[in-house]
């Protein structure tokens, strides 16, 4: 146990469900040295979560709690002011107060201690010169700065960030990104951020929610989310480029005990066919099947980059289209074409036509560092090969009319 | 030149700066940042005095507030206030008469202030009253300074509902528009000039010192 004068940061727990007048739903939890990011589209009440945090909005029903301190109870009609409760935020666009010098935008969050407040801006490299600037004086970096030390000013016990990177450049991004990762380990507080920008929340958090229309859809570490998004929704609005169509068909039983082909863990689970695509003479697929779909339901599966290569030899089943189908060996590699290619910076996109009856695209990103052994070049032949383990199956929306 | 005329007239203005300055600060904060039920009304009743010929608005309060009236009677009988044709009575017509503007410049720069700002002084750990100190006073203070010039020059040049409120007592409800009018009354157009020229002087200067306060203001927000 640790000693009753320490400070320790605390657990923050939220939970809401309203309809109006905005809907909301689910719940989050932020452990202290955690930084908790919110994705989602504009629009999806992603602020409204975190003003419910702050006190700035009250909800119908919902409870926000830090360790056992509860801060919004509405069973209880338990609401504590933004004042009575110890909370830093750094707001979109900073709202720093244009009438006060940066010193004095911090000092009214320490009840005027200016020694304490100039302290602050310098441990985040404000200089004697920019700290009695006004706020329209400074860059949208020393801005930012500025609002971090205000939010931290009132030493609080949870951080919130809205949006807190989308007014800077990419280069002066780039350095508050790492002063952020710095932040998250020597602060030990709940850190929940607001962005819009998928790559920022993966790079930075550690937890991830994804919001849509109000309702949160799926929390978890970055890495499992875009392994396995719990619906198409989810993929969607993390941007897994590759998700396709297809019909689960049938369990296959399980395994047979191969020694060579199937690992251990798959045996504790069957195997399952899965159609690639819409169109019957489409290949199927073997993958795992974990239980949670039902035969003959149409799904949507997407497969993570590292289960995808791109080989020279081009592999022939003959012209007839029910010559894939009908393969009683089933193969792992496909006909495929370069149909696009376009270099941005260090990273290359390649979109390739897979040739099926009913032909399917794929996107592939390249790094220096993964490039791949073929030569790529527009319109030119070569073979995908497809680890189905890599496959990850979710039940397909239903069709919007 | 009638110095006690402009004298009353000074008095009038500024005593109705002191009542109608807190009162509109209350009122235009609350008609700028709290959604309630008949806003839209309390809006335009408060803009009313500003279409209302003043011959018509002077005859209500008269009727209203007169010794005949009950209010009047009341008053005159619990306070010894009397209404009718006296300084207290062309206060309070003055501060009716004013209402719209001293209200409308404050509540639309409270109503400029962005809400971010607003929240943001709560999540800094203000409370409502400090924020209202700290944040939007200051931030509206160029709205304020021009509610108070107009209502100021406003003041001094009224003579429609004075005249019905009032009449023309000398030291209790003759004001320099007034007075001014009397002298043109009896063909002493060298009176009436001198006395205008004083009017337009102390109403020139106070534009012109909204002005500056103001400039200087907004200077300083950009620079």
């Amino acid at each position: 146990m640790m000693s009753a004068g320490m400070r320790l940061g605390q657990t923050l727990e939220l939970s809401v469900n309203q309809q109006k007048p905005m809907r909301l739903e689910g719940d989050l939890r932020c452990e202290p040295g955690q930084l908790l990011a919110l994705v989602g589209p504009s629009g999806a009440g992603k602020s409204s979560l975190l003003r419910m945090i702050a006190g700035l909005l009250r909800p119908e029903q919902g409870r926000v709690t830090l360790g056992a301190d509860l801060w919004t109870d509405s069973a209880s009609k338990l609401f504590l002011a933004p004042q009575q409760r110890r909370v830093g935020m750094v707001f979109q666009n900073y709202a720093l107060m244009p009438h006060l010098t940066a010193l004095d935008n911090v000092a009214i969050a320490c009840q005027g201690d200016r020694s304490k407040a100039r302290g602050l801006l310098e441990k985040l490299r404000l200089n004697a010169e920019q700290i009695v600037r006004r706020p329209q004086q400074l860059s949208g970096g020393q801005q930012q700065r500025v609002a971090l030390a205000r939010a931290l000013a009132r030493e609080p016990q949870v951080l919130l960030l809205d949006e807190p990177f989308s007014a800077v450049d990419q280069v002066t991004r780039q350095v508050l990104y790492r002063e952020l990762s710095e932040l998250k380990q020597s602060i030990g507080l709940p850190m929940i951020m607001v962005t819009h920008d998928l790559d920022e929340a993966r790079l930075l958090c550690d937890q991830m929610a994804v919001i849509d229309s109000g309702v949160i859809l799926q929390k978890g570490s970055p890495e499992s989310i875009y392994q396995s998004p719990r619906n198409q929704r989810v993929a969607e609005l993390v941007g897994i480029q590759n998700r396709f169509q297809g019909l689960f068909e049938k369990r296959l039983g399980p395994p047979k005990a191969h020694a060579s082909s199937i690992e251990s863990e798959s045996s504790t689970s069957g195997l399952g066919l899965l159609l690639w695509g819409t169109h019957p003479d489409n290949p199927r697929l073997e993958i795992r099947d974990k239980g949670r779909i039902d035969e003959g339901q149409r799904v949507t599966w997407v497969i993570s980059g590292d289960g995808l290569q791109l080989v020279p030899e081009v592999p022939n089943f003959g012209t007839s289209s029910g010559g894939l189908a009908s393969l009683s060996v089933r193969p792992d590699t496909w006909p495929a074409q370069v149909i696009e290619l376009r270099s941005l910076g260090d990273i290359r996109l390649c979109r390739i036509r897979v040739e099926l009856p009913e032909p399917q695209e794929i996107t592939l990103t390249f790094t220096s560092m993964n490039f791949p052994e073929v030569k790529l070049s527009l319109g030119s032949n070569l073979g995908l090969k497809l680890d189905s383990k890599k496959i990850h199956v979710m039940p397909a929306r239903p069709e919007v009319s | 030149m009638d110095w006690s005329a402009l004298f009353l007239s000074l008095k009038l203005a500024l005593a109705t700066l002191a009542v109608l300055l807190p009162l509109g600060l209350v009122l235009a904060h609350y008609l700028a940042f709290q959604r309630f039920k008949g806003r839209a009304l309390v809006e335009a009743l408060v803009m009313l005095p500003l279409v209302l010929p003043p011959t018509v608005l002077g005859l209500y309060l008269l009727m209203g507030f007169g010794g005949k009236s009950w209010l009047g009677a009341w008053l005159e009988q619990s306070f010894g206030v009397s209404l009718g044709f006296t300084f207290s009575g062309i206060l309070l017509a003055s501060l009716v008469f004013n209402l719209p503007f001293m209200v409308q410049p404050i509540q639309k720069a409270f109503e400029a202030i962005h809400e971010d700002l607003r929240e943001a002084a709560l999540v800094s750990g203000l409370s409502p009253w400090q924020r209202f100190l700290k944040v939007e006073l200051p931030l509206a203070w160029p709205g304020i300074v021009s509610a108070l010039v107009l209502t100021f020059a406003h003041t001094l040049g009224e003579f429609g509902v004075v005249l019905m409120v009032g009449g023309s007592i000398p030291g209790e409800t003759k004001t320099l528009a007034i007075s001014i009018y009397d002298r043109v009354q009896a063909f002493d157009l060298a009176g009436a000039s001198q006395m205008s020229l004083v009017l337009l002087l102390i109403s020139g200067l106070a534009i012109m010192a909204s002005f500056a306060a103001t400039r200087n203001l907004t200077v300083a927000k950009r620079s």
